[in-house]
């Protein structure tokens, strides 16, 4: 038991009343990767705010490596790093002198400036455009400069505020590989973001946050587990006319293991213990009812799934509003 | 130097926006168009005011050049100084300033470096008008120890005369907000000051005005080093004058700056 971020009880509220933070408690193991996940508004800046010093908290304790945010903010600049939502690279100086400046911020010694710099451009692959101001840079050039800056002191607790918010895949990519392997190399993450995906591909463990609220907690495994269900998404010939959806919903809620039957844009999406068993009952109940099937998925239980569970609602991110999708993705493109 | 003194904190910060400003040459000369426009057009329209009986007697020069040349240079100083707000607005839209925040030092010197560059700004486009004057024909009779105490007041004026827009910039978050309040505010007071014209020339209630106005005070000083001499009343007011502006809008400044900083 060795918590390097422990919050109890932390509020925020915004004049005139507006309850950003309400009352919300979780600790961050040393060397883990945390994730925060909520829609836009959940609270998720506001909580890296008041943990990074730069928002005060209305109530509650927040302590980072055993020291309060309220009582020493100085201390706990010095051993964390920060990346915010918004890139905070001056876009008149150059990609080194962007990171020498930080080393300066961060009182990094004279004599070791020039090292420290020019080992995290390569790092982040930035050698070449070093000497080019970084108002020339692509977006993922610029977030990985603002990663640099974030990492220059080396801290051992990293808060990244949706790291890959409007990358392109590529980039995102290469974000995950590299917080991937600075977590394997013992820094503790603390990240936020609004992708079901990137949760569950970075995190260890996870809040989910929605209004202001943690409305669950645990590992992204655990969490799906607690659904206890995969998900059958079927697809039907007469495309959703509703009487056709009612009779096949009516059919298919006979089966045992059927848990929920929802309707999910133009399909149907059946919960169910023992998905890939069940799907051979569920389509002789359909045949038997008259339903013809064009199309039929199965994937094991998301985070979608286990945000919509807990808040009743699915969450409105570029992922979700692609139409006709799956709450879920299908099983042979599931990355572990 | 330490690493983490106040002094190498600032001279970071400073050297940022040093850096940042020499980058944009367009920027430095932008705000002295409307000077050097000035400089050139008004001084031959109003060539001849120096041809009303008693400008001489009462200026000490018989050239409405060399008389307005301290106005241009407080326009300079005005223009210039309205600008420092624009960088801090800038920095607080591109989460620049919360990385500033987020690290161990101190908030002052976010402060104090900027406030430095600015009067190094302001000091480097006062020189340029200058320059400009000497060669349109101005001469500046206390020489070359007298045209450097003329860009030192002018640099000090703008320091505590860019309290102003900084103030309204951490007010309003807004860059033509600061742009357009600072411009506003402060124009006015030039025509109502003894910068343009001689007091007796202005009209009675201008006159009085021109009394309490900080700016004549500036000019008077300007007016002294280019055509009299070195007067030390008159100088020893300017200081005081440019003390108490300081007082008030860096005390304005700090309190809204830490009120951006420690939320």
């Amino acid at each position: 038991m060795d918590s390097i971020i422990e919050v109890h009880n932390l509020t925020k509220v915004f004049d005139p009343d507006i309850r950003a933070v309400a009352d919300i408690s979780f600790n961050v193991e040393r060397g883990e990767v945390f994730g925060f996940l909520g829609p836009n508004g959940a609270g998720k800046s506001t909580t890296i705010k008041i943990l990074t010093t730069l928002l005060r908290k209305t109530g509650g304790t927040a302590k980072i490596d055993g020291i309060d945010v309220a009582r020493d903010p100085g201390a706990i600049r010095e051993i964390i790093g920060y990346a915010s939502q918004d890139v905070g690279v001056d876009d008149d100086l150059t990609g080194r002198e962007n990171l020498k400046l930080q080393c300066r911020f961060y009182h990094v010694p004279n004599g070791e400036v020039e090292s420290r710099v020019d080992k995290i451009l390569k790092t982040m692959d930035l050698t070449e455009a070093a000497d080019r101001k970084a108002g020339t840079y692509s977006g993922g050039m610029k977030k990985r400069l603002d990663l640099a800056a974030a990492l220059i002191h080396e801290p051992k607790l990293l808060f990244l505020d949706e790291p890959t918010t409007g990358l392109d895949p590529q980039n995102r990519r290469a974000v995950w590989d590299y917080i991937k392997s600075l977590n394997q190399s013992g820094m503790t993450i603390f990240l936020t973001t609004q992708y079901m995906e990137e949760a569950d591909v970075l995190a260890d463990r996870l809040c989910i946050i929605d209004q202001g609220r943690i409305v669950a907690e645990g590992t992204p495994a655990s969490l799906k587990a607690e659904i206890g269900a995969d998900v059958v998404q079927v697809s039907l010939k007469e495309d959703g006319e509703p009487a056709i959806r009612q009779k096949a919903k009516a059919a298919v809620m006979g089966i045992e293991g059927v848990k929920e039957v929802r309707d999910y844009d133009e399909t149907i999406a059946v919960f169910a213990q023992g998905g890939s068993s069940i799907v051979p009952q569920l389509v002789r109940a359909l045949d038997s009812a008259g339903v013809t099937i064009t199309r039929l998925t199965l994937a094991g239980p998301s985070l979608d799934d286990v945000f919509l569970k807990h808040t009743g609602r699915k969450m409105r991110t570029e992922e979700a509003k692609q139409p006709a999708r799956l709450p879920g993705r299908s099983r042979s493109r599931r990355g572990r | 130097m330490l690493e983490d003194s106040l002094f190498a904190e600032t001279y970071a910060i400073f050297g940022r926006w040093m850096r940042k400003t020499l980058r944009q040459p367009m920027f430095l000369f932008f705000s002295l168009v409307q000077p050097i426009v000035w400089f050139i057009l008004f001084t031959q329209s109003f060539s001849q005011i120096s041809k009303i009986p008693g400008f001489a007697a009462l200026t000490g020069t018989n050239s409405y050049l060399t008389y307005f040349s301290a106005a241009v240079l407080i326009q300079t100083v005005i223009s210039s100084a309205m600008q420092s707000g624009l960088g801090l607005v800038q920095d607080m839209d591109s989460g620049y300033l919360d990385k500033m925040r987020v690290a161990p030092i101190r908030r002052f010197s976010i402060l104090t470096g900027k406030v430095m560059s600015d009067g190094v700004r302001i000091f480097i486009q006062s020189l340029i008008i200058m320059i400009l004057g000497l060669a349109l024909g101005v001469t500046v009779i206390t020489g070359v120890g007298g045209f450097v105490l003329i860009l030192l007041i002018a640099a000090a004026f703008g320091v505590v005369w860019s309290g102003i827009s900084m103030f309204i910039a951490l007010a309003t978050r807004n860059s033509e907000a600061t742009l357009m309040i600072s411009l506003l505010t402060t124009f006015p007071l030039l025509f109502l000051s003894t910068a343009v014209m001689p007091k007796p020339f202005l009209p009675d209630w201008v006159q009085t005005v021109a009394t309490y106005n900080p700016m004549s005070y500036i000019a008077d000083a300007f007016h002294t080093l280019i055509i009299h001499g070195v007067d030390w009343v008159v100088l020893g007011q300017a200081a005081l004058i440019i003390g108490a502006i300081g007082v008030v809008t860096l005390a304005g400044t700090t309190a809204m700056f830490r009120r951006a900083v420690f939320r």
